[in-house]
């Protein structure tokens, strides 16, 4: 077990369980290990913090909840990164960004493949896509749930 | 950084696999070719530069954002997770 010491307090963590990404994040690429985060309820959000940089982590989310039409899937070169198979299962996730007015918004212009069966992870960017970096979350009705709230 | 010019048509090869071609211009715009492994990938470099920029700013939330936000997040229906 190793410690990391970040803005979440300290963090126990298995290097050996560790999300990888071979390419890093775009920016970002020298960061290879990334410690996934308990989720601590229901909600749509989960962050992975690195375990090599205290201050760097990532919130994301799964894209297709807002988004269901959003498809994405590896091709051989990014199969080949994520050591992955054609029949092996690949979620597309989205950096989300929380802007200084507490604004959301997700990036589909550049999601990030993820392959859980061998934990694995690469950020790709949609060439030619209409997609943009800083998607708003669709307005929705609320949820009789939060409505009740 | 190298600077070389180029007429239509010319090339520039870089190591043993990176074709570029001048295809032809038009006005202030100059169409490339690219002939390269599809290993190598190839991005605007404006396009790049913005998701770069993306990324950062992305690490900046703090703990307390994540609370208030998982609220503002209405999801259609509760799925499972990935």
């Amino acid at each position: 077990m190793k410690t990391i010491n970040c803005r979440f307090g300290e963090i126990d963590f298995d290097p050996a369980n560790t999300l990888k990404t071979p390419r890093g994040f775009i920016g970002f690429e020298d960061l290879r290990d990334f410690i996934v985060m308990p989720k601590r309820n229901e909600g749509p959000l989960f962050w992975i913090q690195s375990a090599d940089d205290p201050a760097i982590a990532f919130l994301l989310t799964d894209p297709t909840q807002f988004f269901p039409e959003y498809q994405v899937g590896p091709d051989k070169e990014e199969s080949a990164l994520l050591d992955i198979g054609p029949n092996d299962s690949c979620f597309v996730l989205s950096v989300v960004t929380v802007h200084p007015d507490q604004t959301i918004t997700l990036n589909l212009a550049a999601p990030v493949l993820f392959a859980p069966e061998t934990n694995n992870a690469v950020q790709v960017i949609l060439e030619g896509a209409t997609y943009q970096t800083r998607t708003p979350l669709p307005t929705t009705a609320p949820t009789a749930a939060a409505a009740a709230k | 950084m190298l600077v070389l010019t180029r007429k239509s048509g010319e090339g520039i090869l870089i190591g043993d696999d990176i074709k570029i071609t001048v295809v032809g211009m038009r006005g202030n715009s100059i169409r490339i070719g690219i002939d390269a492994p599809r290993s190598q990938k190839v991005h605007r470099l404006e396009v790049y530069e913005r998701i770069q920029e993306q990324n950062r700013e992305a690490v900046r939330w703090e703990p307390a954002d994540f609370e208030n936000l998982e609220s503002l997040f209405n999801t259609p229906a509760q799925q499972e997770q990935p």
